[in-house]
C-alpha cells in the first residue's frame, strides 16, 4: 500500500517552523508520510520532491518572501514536468496574494487560523492515490 | 454557564475550568486556598524580596514602564524614519527588529536570503547600515533593545552598533539598552541554514554577557526570550522555568569565568509574552519573579539586591492573534496589555492588530502605541503598586505556578542543565508537544477562538495591508561598495584573529568590533563561526 507522501519546506531564511511542523505532526497522524526538509532554495525544494516522488508540497512562510520564492518554485516543478503535484501554502498571506499565487498554480492556501483537519482533509481529497491505499 | 464548584477538582474537569497551561479552576476563592500563604515570607512589599509584587518600591508612581513598540523593516533609512515616528508620538525606547538573514548573520546578498531582504525586520550588513539606522537617534539618551535573537550575530551586529557609537564620540558606558542574544531562540525556538551548536551558541552569547560586564555598565547584554518560548509552544510555567533556567545557566558559566556575581547578575534581564489568559498571566510574573529571586539567593548568594531581581519587557502574543476579523485582535491586545501591567512589566510592546497578515501597517503600529497610551493614562493601573495582591485566587494560582515552574526546573538539572537538555532535544520535544496538544483543542473546537471557530463570518478582511518595496537592490549595492574600498588584507587578518578567538578560549567581542571597523560584513563575521561550529542538526521531527 502507499501512503500520502508529502515534502514540507520552508523557503528562503523563514524563520518560523511551529506551524510548519504542527502540519507535520498531524499529517502523520492522519496517517501520511511527511519529509520535512527544513530551509531550502527553490532548486533543492523541487528535487526533494522528484527524489521522494511526492504527491504534495507543503510550504510555509511567515517572513513575507512568499511572492519571491513561490512563484520560482511553481516554474521550477513546471520545468521539471512535475506540476502534477498539489502545492499548499500556509502561513500569513495576503489575500490579494492568495489570489495571485493560486493563479499562478498554487493548489490551496492555508492562512493562520486554518484547521489542521481541514488540511488533512483537503489533502486527502485532491491526492489520487491509487486503489491500493489504506488508511486508517 | 453554570458554577458548580465540584467540577474543579479531581480528574476528567472541564477544559474550560483549567488555565491554560492546566492549572485547575475552582468556581470560587476563599481563605482556605491559600491556607500556607505567608504574606511576610511570599510577597514582601514591592521592591522588597522575594518581590512578587515588584521590583521598585513605588512601582509605576515612580517610573512608568517603558513604552517601546517594535520597529524594522525594509533597509536602514525606512527604520529609522519608523523609529522617527514612534518617538515623536510618545514612544519612550527603541525596539528594533531586523530581518531574519541579518539575525543569522548572513549577507542579503546569500542566495537563500533574496525573499527576506528586509522583510520582517530591517537589513544589516555591516557598520555603514547601522550609521544610517540610528542616525540622528539620540541613542546616549534614549534606551536601544537590539532585538539580536541568536547569538551567531548578535556580537557583530552589536559590535557595529559600538563603533558606531564610538564615531558618534559617545561613551559606551553612556549606552542604555538590551540585546536579546539568547541561544534558544538560534537552536530551539526559531529554523535556519547551518545552524551553531548548542553549546557554542550559548558560549558566544556569555562571550557578550562578559564584555557588556566590563564594558557597558548599563547595558543588558541578554534577554532571555520567555515570549518565543511561548509562541513556539511552550505553556505559561514552561516559558518561566526555562527564563529562569536559562539565567541560572548563564550565572553559572560567568562565575565559572571568574566574574562574581554581582558584577553581572543586575544586568540580566528577561522577556515574556503576556497571552490570553489574564490571571493566569498575572500569576506568572509573579511567580517568576519569586522563584528567580529565591535561587539565585540560594544558589550564588549575592550581596547586591539587584542581582535576584527579576526585570522583565513584555511583548502582548503575536500568536493569540487573528488573519480572521482583524480589528478584534485590538481588544486582545488591550487585555494582554493589561495582564502585563498588572504584573508589574517593566517595559511594554502592544502587537499590531494587522500582524497575522502583514507587518505592521503604520495606523496599526500607531494604535498600538495608543493601547499603551490609553491604558496609562485613561484607567488608572498605575496609580498603585501590584494591585492583584491578596486576591484568594491569584495568590493561590501564583503559588501554583511558582510550585510547578520550580518542579520543571529541577527536572531541566535532572537532564544536565539547559544546554544539555537542548542538546538532547527535550526542549524541542516539549514545546511542540504542548504546541501540538493545543492546536487539537482548537481545530476541535474545544478551545474556542472568536472569529476563528466560533462567531465566524464571510465578510471578506478589509484593512489596508502595508506594503514596501524591497530592500535587496540597495544592500547589494552597500555590499559591493564595502567590499570595493576595503583593505582586504585588513579584513583577513581581523577575521582570522576572530577565527584564532573561537579556536582558543578568548572572548569574541573584541575581535568582532576590530572585524567591523575593518570593512568585515556581518555575514563574513558569522561565517567564520559557521565554518568552525556550525551544522547541527536541530531535533524537530
Amino acid at each position: 500500500m502507499s501512503l500520502i507522501k508529502v515534502v514540507m519546506a520552508k523557503m528562503g531564511f523563514d524563520a518560523h517552523y511551529r506551524g510548519a511542523m504542527m502540519v507535520a505532526r498531524h499529517l502523520v497522524q492522519r496517517g501520511m508520510e511527511v519529509v520535512y526538509i527544513g530551509n531550502r532554495l527553490p532548486e533543492e525544494i523541487v528535487r526533494t520532491v522528484i527524489d521522494e516522488d511526492a504527491q504534495v508540497l507543503g510550504l510555509s512562510s511567515l517572513s513575507g518572501n512568499h511572492m519571491v520564492m513561490v512563484p520560482r518554485i511553481l516554474a521550477l516543478l513546471r520545468q521539471e514536468g512535475v506540476e502534477r503535484v498539489k502545492v499548499l501554502l500556509g502561513g500569513v498571506i495576503p489575500t490579494e496574494d492568495q489570489k495571485e499565487l493560486l493563479s499562478q498554480g498554487v493548489s490551496a492556501v492555508f492562512g493562520t487560523g486554518s484547521s489542521l483537519d481541514a488540511i488533512a482533509d483537503w489533502i486527502e481529497a485532491a491526492v489520487d492515490h491509487g486503489s491500493d491505499a489504506v488508511r486508517a | 454557564m453554570p458554577i458548580e464548584a465540584s467540577d474543579a477538582l479531581g480528574s476528567g474537569i472541564r477544559q474550560d475550568y483549567r488555565t491554560t497551561s492546566g492549572i485547575p479552576v475552582k468556581a470560587v476563592y476563599t481563605p482556605d486556598d491559600v491556607g500556607d500563604f505567608d504574606p511576610t515570607r511570599d510577597l514582601g512589599g514591592p521592591g522588597e524580596p522575594p518581590y512578587t509584587r515588584g521590583v521598585h518600591r513605588d512601582m509605576y508612581r515612580g517610573r512608568l514602564w517603558t513604552i517601546r513598540q517594535l520597529a524594522g523593516f525594509g533597509t536602514p533609512e525606512e527604520t529609522n524614519g519608523r523609529f522617527r515616528l514612534l518617538l515623536d508620538q510618545g514612544a519612550t525606547g527603541i525596539n528594533c527588529v531586523f530581518d531574519f538573514v541579518t539575525n543569522r548573520g548572513f549577507s542579503s546578498d546569500h542566495p537563500l536570503a533574496e525573499g527576506d531582504v528586509g522583510q520582517g525586520g530591517v537589513a544589516i550588513d555591516c557598520l555603514d547600515d547601522m550609521r544610517r539606522l540610528f542616525d540622528g537617534i539620540p541613542i546616549d539618551d534614549v534606551s536601544v533593545s537590539l532585538v539580536l535573537s541568536n547569538p551567531v550575530g548578535a556580537g557583530s551586529i552589536f559590535a557595529a552598533y559600538l563603533a558606531m557609537a564610538q564615531e558618534r564620540g559617545i561613551p559606551w558606558e553612556k549606552l542604555r539598552g538590551t540585546l536579546q542574544n539568547d541561544f534558544l531562540m538560534e537552536t530551539v525556538v526559531l529554523t535556519a541554514p547551518n545552524i551553531l551548536e548548542p553549546a557554542f551558541s550559548f558560549r558566544l552569547s556569555v562571550d557578550v554577557v562578559e564584555f557588556c560586564t566590563q564594558h557597558l555598565p548599563q547595558w543588558n547584554p541578554i534577554s532571555f526570550a520567555g515570549y518565543n518560548y511561548r509562541e513556539s509552544g511552550a505553556n505559561a510555567v514552561q516559558e518561566a522555568a526555562l527564563v529562569i533556567a536559562h539565567a541560572l545557566a548563564v550565572a553559572d558559566e560567568m562565575v565559572r569565568r571568574g566574574h562574581p556575581i554581582d558584577s553581572f547578575a543586575p544586568r540580566l534581564s528577561s522577556f515574556f509574552t503576556a497571552d490570553n489568559d489574564l490571571f493566569e498571566e498575572v500569576a506568572k510574573y509573579r511567580a517568576a519573579r519569586r522563584v528567580y529571586y529565591r535561587l539565585f539567593q540560594e544558589r550564588f548568594h549575592p550581596k547586591d539586591p539587584r542581582s535576584s531581581r527579576l526585570r522583565f519587557h513584555v511583548q502582548t502574543s503575536g500568536s493569540a492573534l487573528t488573519a480572521q476579523q482583524p480589528l478584534n485582535n485590538v481588544s486582545r491586545a488591550a487585555y494582554h496589555a493589561l495582564a502585563a501591567v498588572l504584573g508589574g512589566a517593566q517595559s511594554l510592546h502592544v502587537s499590531a492588530y494587522d500582524e497575522a497578515l502583514c507587518l505592521p501597517s503604520e495606523a496599526a503600529a500607531l494604535t498600538a502605541l495608543r493601547t499603551q497610551q490609553v491604558l496609562v493614562h485613561e484607567t488608572g493601573v498605575t496609580r498603585t503598586a501590584d494591585p492583584l495582591a491578596g486576591s484568594y485566587y491569584v495568590e493561590h494560582l501564583t503559588s501554583e505556578m511558582e510550585q510547578r515552574i520550580v518542579a520543571y526546573l529541577e527536572e531541566i538539572d535532572g537532564l544536565g542543565g539547559l544546554v544539555r537538555a537542548v542538546e538532547s532535544g527535550w526542549v524541542h520535544r516539549e514545546l511542540m508537544g504542548t504546541s501540538y496538544d493545543r492546536e487539537i483543542a482548537i481545530t476541535s473546537g474545544e478551545q474556542k477562538v472568536v472569529g476563528v471557530n466560533c462567531f465566524t463570518d464571510d465578510v471578506p478582511v478589509q484593512i489596508e495591508l502595508f506594503r514596501f518595496p524591497s530592500a535587496l537592490e540597495q544592500q547589494r549595492a552597500t555590499l559591493g561598495k564595502l567590499r570595493s574600498e576595503r583593505d582586504q588584507d585588513a579584513v583577513s587578518r581581523a577575521l582570522e584573529s576572530l577565527r584564532q578567538a573561537v579556536e582558543g578560549d578568548g572572548n569574541t567581542m573584541p575581535h568582532l568590533i576590530g572585524a567591523v571597523k575593518a570593512g568585515a560584513s556581518i555575514g563574513e563575521c558569522c561565517d567564520v563561526f559557521r565554518a568552525l561550529h556550525g551544522g547541527w542538526h536541530q531535533p524537530l521531527l
